[in-house]
């Protein structure tokens, strides 16, 4: 006997994402899920981000971590609401654990919430967690050939960040060719290109994401 | 890695279909895979057979298919395959595009007794 299913096997995510996506709509708070490499400066990224915004906007914190809590402690300085989520070995987050992790932020006096996702650039990119956009922040480290190697996540995410541009110099990154690849897949993406540590950037880093609030 | 999660969400899908027609035995699964989504076939079939032991699914037999991805241009309305990764229309070349295949984590069917 043959049953018909028919049915998005990851429906329970998909529904519980979309039901975050619009409680937040609700409450005028924009949630960014921020994915990388492990390394590739997401931590860094958001101290930056927060030095900048902490006294003009309302920012909450959710920290993805599969077993510490040494990210969500560099943030600490900034007297911000954080919520670790430990996965456990799990290697994303899920819309369940996020709409759990809502539950502890006063949503009405929030207006940005930044989700550091497990470092990985597959898993993270298939579960919606409920967010505005994704965020892919890649490092020049990593080499130039990441946008073809991981095509779902650079073809969806809302803006790509390129992070340490100021170590192209000392590596065999091709600027160019991640350009063309990127462009390939998502010709429309913004891309920044940044150096968390040197500054370069970071100023049309902050107008882009002060555009989105 | 996300193989496990894909497994243990088709996993709970397949028990509760079984369970709800009385089913003594799974012995089918139809699944579909979008190429974008990366599934590496046989690491999913390992989660899945360690998630489903001692269940009337342990002896399914898992049927995948691998999806390209398809697109169609908001401009001039073609439907194309994407070699390479070039998201870009063959016919007009415009990056105006929406998704029609290749994104799918999609059970279609189960076979059972």
């Amino acid at each position: 006997m043959e049953i018909r299913i028919m049915k998005n096997i990851l429906d329970r995510n998909q529904n519980k994402a979309k039901e975050v996506r619009d409680m937040l709509a609700s409450k005028k708070v924009v949630m960014v899920n921020i994915i990388s490499s492990p390394g590739a400066g997401k931590t860094t990224l958001l101290e930056r981000t927060l030095e900048e915004f902490n006294s003009k906007f309302r920012i909450g914190v959710i920290e993805g971590d599969i077993t510490t809590d040494r990210d969500a402690r560099r943030l600490q300085k900034f007297d911000i609401p954080i919520v670790v989520i430990n996965t456990e070995g799990g290697c994303h987050l899920d819309s369940h654990s996020i709409s759990k992790a809502l539950d502890s932020f006063d949503l009405d006096n929030l207006d940005l919430i930044f989700v550091e996702n497990v470092g990985n650039l597959i898993c993270p990119s298939e579960f919606d967690l409920g967010e505005k956009f994704k965020l892919a922040v890649v490092s020049t480290a990593e080499g130039d050939d990441k946008p073809g190697k991981y095509p779902l996540l650079f073809r969806e995410a809302g803006a790509v960040l390129l992070n340490k541009i100021d170590l192209i110099p000392y590596t065999n990154f091709n600027l160019e060719n991640f350009r063309t690849d990127l462009r390939n897949i998502n010709a429309g993406v913004p891309l920044l290109e940044i150096s968390c540590t040197k500054g370069d950037g970071m100023k049309e880093w902050f107008k882009w994401i002060e555009d989105q609030i | 890695m996300h193989e496990i999660r894909i497994a243990e969400d088709l996993s709970r899908i397949v028990l509760e279909a079984a369970s709800e027609r009385n089913l003594r035995k799974v012995t089918g699964i139809n699944i579909s895979f979008g190429q974008l989504v990366q599934i590496v076939p046989e690491i999913f079939e390992f989660a899945f057979r360690e998630i489903v032991k001692d269940s009337v699914a342990q002896d399914a037999r898992l049927n995948i298919e691998i999806i390209q991805v398809k697109m169609k241009c908001s401009k001039c309305g073609t439907d194309f395959r994407v070699e390479d990764n070039i998201f870009k229309c063959i016919e007009c070349g415009s990056v105006d595009l929406e998704i029609i295949n290749g994104k799918e984590l999609f059970i279609k069917s189960l076979e059972g007794e």
